[in-house]
């Protein structure tokens, strides 16, 4: 069967295939990831859709790929190559007439892919005339972010302006420029020799270290932002795990603390929609959203990834329980999609299973609010007057002021702060 | 005394230097152009590129006129001039020369003439006929050039052991000729020599003659210096020189075996050094290379703010026009611009018989650096054109990056090659397609179809060949 790659995510066309992780003549299992798709989003896995041999890979480290391109070829076990539809997809919406792409057409000059990096198998720059060449040094342009339309990709002049174009409308929309400018149009600052001070190992990037690197200038440079400190009583709620974590045992779920966080958040997102919201400045809104998709960052060897809990204010404790051991492992094994690593409207970065206190964790873009909690400790309180010995979980809040303003914080961060000091066990009762 | 100040001072009046003080020049700069030959025009018009062609062209009549024969026109036998031929070669230099002197003063560049010294950062003392001058300066550009090494084992003092530009001034026709060195300068005065009567020798050390250049566009010139040459010796060592009365003995290694031979001359063509032992560079803050160069960046800028260079003395591939280009990105770069040699092809010519030519990435080095390449190759034996010029031993081939089809080099070997690659370049630097090359229409008959022909072997289409491309 010819595996082609499927609809990734709305509004995600192409990707960079950051690693082909089969080889011709290899026996591959249904679901195992076949290759590495780094897209302006993220970077994810794609699945086999069957399993088999793998007869043929099309496609090569470093391409550009763009949806519904074919990338290997399978011999089913028992069955002989055939064609089928894209990978883990359904199949094509419907096989309509030759007018196919109306919507793509004008959008390829008038609004161009800023997101473009160009790259080619030989390491060659972008091809361009020479006098295209001097006109984006002298604008600073970064060539290889300029997507060519002619042959073999090729930038022309109108390509340039084209870019340039877009980029007005970014700035115009007030939107992300800064970051623009900040990660690409800027002059890279020139390598240092460090082997002058002593010997040195370089490591190329990988696709995944430049996403996490770019997003994180991007959120860096971009919000305003403000780190709350608090600490939480977690001893009662200690004590409600400790005595009902068997019972999420037995039926395969690992009752972690992160799970009352999720639980207490999304119920705390639910009361301030603030929190849970987004800037849209170019239309000069704030939006708010019926959802609470919880991301909750995930120490991978091959670096942060932050798959997304749907729904969570909808779930109790013990789906949530098991929802996150699911896809935490999913993520560990990078087998998770492109999709589970969207749509999230706010995130958790726990780093408590480690250890550390106080940290303050960056704004996952557009989202507006982070919660960096550190690891519990028993510390020495003052309870009715007397010194008492309670377990503190150390959180910290991190927010766009663009939209929370300081009382807002607050109140969404003593929300969660009660929440988890008075949780209730008919909550953790699996029923 | 008073320095004289100016705001660029150039080093050096080869294609590197007269180039950046005439642009400097046109841009409005106040220019002065140091050189110590009396004649302008450095290396390259002096004792390289200019002199090299003008004897190979007037000798390539000498071969010409015999394979004449088999095309039933036959010539007598040739008398030949020395002194007529010399004057003829020396008339091109000095016509040139003074082309490029009125075109300085025409520019209001100022020329001084004697050598540079470098006092500081700022500073240059020029040793002139009229004693010592001084020259406050803004920026330097040092455009020194460079100089056929000679070992110093060779180095008896001996006018029979000779570099290129002796060689070049043909003091007499040789009966044995040793050339110590298969590289570019080498073969192309051997041809000329062996044109002229000598018994050409060539000693390469490699395993191959003219080292680096693809092993298919070399195998066409070593199938005719075998012919034109008495011998090409590879993998052959010269230990020690000696003078035996009017002629040289030479102690060579070869196979392991040690052997004495003797010949009437013996040039040494093993590389080319920097000229710029005895220029001052101590006292700036200019580095050099671990080559021996002098290290700059890609914007020709030294380790000393005020000091550029170009060409030769900065090292890299010794080309002319290499220097030509790097002197405007350097009065680019000091205008303020953002201009960098980088990604810029240069083209690269072998005047030997036939000739080699080649621009962008090449076929070996594509495989060295692992780059996965399609090469379309079209043989010229296919080519009506090569044929009537009764030279089939020719071969284009394009490199190709094969999803793209987008044209990443161009290698050429055969007659009139160097004129032949320009349209390679154009293609690489626009980033130019394989379909590109095969929808522009090529006239016929003419060599420059061979690209054409080449780009449809591509799709295996050619009109006069059943090849395809090799991957």
């Amino acid at each position: 069967m010819d595996v082609k790659l499927p609809q990734l995510a709305e509004g995600v066309e192409s990707g960079t295939a950051v690693a082909i992780l089969v080889a011709e003549g290899q026996e591959i299992k249904k679901d195992q990831p076949i290759m590495e798709l780094e897209t302006q989003k993220a970077v994810g896995s794609i699945p086999a859709p069957a399993s088999g041999i793998v007869t043929k890979i099309h496609v090569k480290e470093g391409m550009e790929i763009s949806v519904g391109q074919l990338l290997i070829t399978i011999r089913e076990a028992g069955g002989e190559t055939a064609a089928s539809p894209p990978a883990g997809a359904p199949p094509p919406v419907e096989q309509r007439a030759p007018e196919a792409s109306p919507r793509r057409q004008p959008e390829s000059r008038e609004a161009p892919t800023l997101s473009h990096h160009y790259q080619s198998s030989s390491g060659a720059p972008p091809p361009a005339a020479p006098s295209i060449r001097k006109l984006a040094r002298d604008l600073d342009i970064d060539l290889t972010r300029v997507k060519g339309s002619e042959a073999g990709g090729r930038i022309v002049l109108e390509d340039l302006r084209a870019y340039i174009r877009g980029l007005q409308q970014i700035a115009d929309a007030g939107l992300t420029a800064q970051s623009m400018a900040a990660s690409s149009a800027a002059p890279r600052r020139e390598a240092e020799d460090f082997s002058k001070w002593g010997a040195v190992r370089r490591e190329k990037m990988s696709a995944l270290r430049r996403t996490v690197s770019r997003r994180m200038v991007e959120s860096w440079t971009t919000i305003p932002k403000i780190n709350q400190f608090d600490d939480a009583d977690i001893t009662a709620l200690l004590a409600l795990r400790k005595k009902h974590a068997p019972a999420y045992q037995k039926k395969g779920a690992h009752l972690t603390l992160t799970s009352f966080l999720l639980i207490t958040v999304a119920r705390a997102l639910v009361k301030h929609p603030r929190a849970n919201a987004s800037v849209d400045e170019g239309a000069g809104e704030i939006v708010f959203k019926d959802y609470r998709h919880i991301g909750v960052a995930v120490d991978t060897e091959a670096g942060l990834i932050v798959p997304v809990l749907r729904d969570v204010d909808k779930k109790n404790l013990f789906d949530i329980s098991r929802d996150l051991g699911a896809i935490t492992e999913k993520t560990r094994q990078r087998k998770i999609s492109l999709e589970e690593l969207q749509g999230g409207t706010f995130a958790i970065s726990n780093q408590g299973s480690i250890g550390g206190g106080h940290f303050t964790p960056i704004i996952y873009s557009p989202q507006v609010a982070i919660l960096g909690v550190g690891q519990g400790s028993p510390k020495p309180v003052v309870v009715d007057g007397k010194i008492a010995i309670r377990t503190l979980l150390p959180l910290c809040l991190s927010y766009d002021h663009r939209v929370l303003d300081g009382g807002d914080a607050v109140r969404f961060l003593r929300e969660i702060i009660a929440g988890l000091k008075s949780f209730a066990e008919d909550d953790v009762i699996i029923n | 005394m008073e320095p004289s100040k100016t705001e660029i001072v150039v080093l050096g009046a080869g294609p590197g230097g007269y180039a950046a003080a005439f642009y400097a020049a046109d841009r409005g700069k106040k220019v002065i152009l140091v050189e110590q030959n009396p004649r302008l025009g450095g290396v390259c018009l002096n004792a390289g590129c200019i002199p090299s062609k003008a004897l190979l062209h007037a000798t390539e009549i000498l071969r010409e006129a015999k394979d004449s024969a088999a095309r039933g026109i036959e010539f007598g036998a040739p008398k030949i001039d020395l002194d007529k031929l010399r004057t003829w070669k020396d008339s091109i230099l000095d016509k040139l020369g003074q082309g490029i002197k009125g075109l300085a003063q025409k520019r209001g560049v100022q020329l001084v003439h004697g050598r540079g010294h470098f006092e500081d950062s700022q500073t240059l003392r020029v040793e002139t006929a009229d004693g010592q001058k001084f020259i406050a300066y803004d920026t330097a550009i040092i455009a020194v050039g460079s100089k056929a090494a000679m070992p110093s084992a060779f180095d008896l003092g001996n006018k029979r052991i000779m570099t290129s530009t002796e060689a070049l001034e043909i003091q007499d026709v040789p009966g044995d000729l040793l050339v110590v060195g298969g590289g570019y300068i080498g073969m192309e005065l051997g041809t000329v020599y062996a044109a002229l009567g000598s018994k050409v020798v060539v000693l390469e050390v490699l395993p191959s003659i003219l080292t680096g250049i693809d092993p298919d566009l070399v195998r066409p010139v070593s199938r005719f210096a075998q012919k034109a040459f008495k011998e090409i010796r590879l993998n052959t060592k010269v230990l020690k020189m000696a003078t035996a009365g009017k002629r040289i003995k030479v102690t060579i290694q070869l196979a392991g075996e040690q052997r004495e031979e003797l010949y009437d001359r013996v040039l040494v063509s093993v590389g080319r050094m920097p000229n710029i032992s005895n220029i001052g560079l101590e006292h700036t803050k200019v580095t050099k290379d671990d080559k021996g160069f002098i290290k700059c960046n890609a914007r020709q800028q030294t380790d000393d703010p005020h000091i550029y260079a170009i060409g030769d003395a900065g090292g890299g591939v010794l080309l002319a026009h290499r220097a030509s280009k790097q002197a405007r990105i350097t009065v680019e770069a000091i205008l303020g611009e953002p201009s960098v040699f980088e990604n810029i092809v240069i083209p690269a010519v072998v005047f030997t018989q036939p000739e080699i030519a080649w621009c962008g990435l090449t076929e070996s080095e594509a495989k060295q650096k692992g780059i996965e390449v399609k090469v379309a190759k079209f043989l010229w034996g296919a080519s009506g054109r090569a044929l009537t010029l009764d030279r089939p031993d020719g071969l284009t081939k394009l490199i190709v990056e094969p999803e793209t089809e987008r044209i990443l080099g161009v290698g050429i070997v055969g007659s009139g090659a160097g004129e032949l690659i320009s349209e390679g370049v154009l293609a690489v630097e626009m980033g130019a397609t394989v379909r590109d090359i095969a929808d522009s229409v090529h006239p016929h008959p003419t060599l420059s179809e061979t690209l054409m022909e080449a780009a449809e072997v591509f799709y295996g289409t050619a009109t006069h060949t059943l090849s395809k491309p090799q991957a």
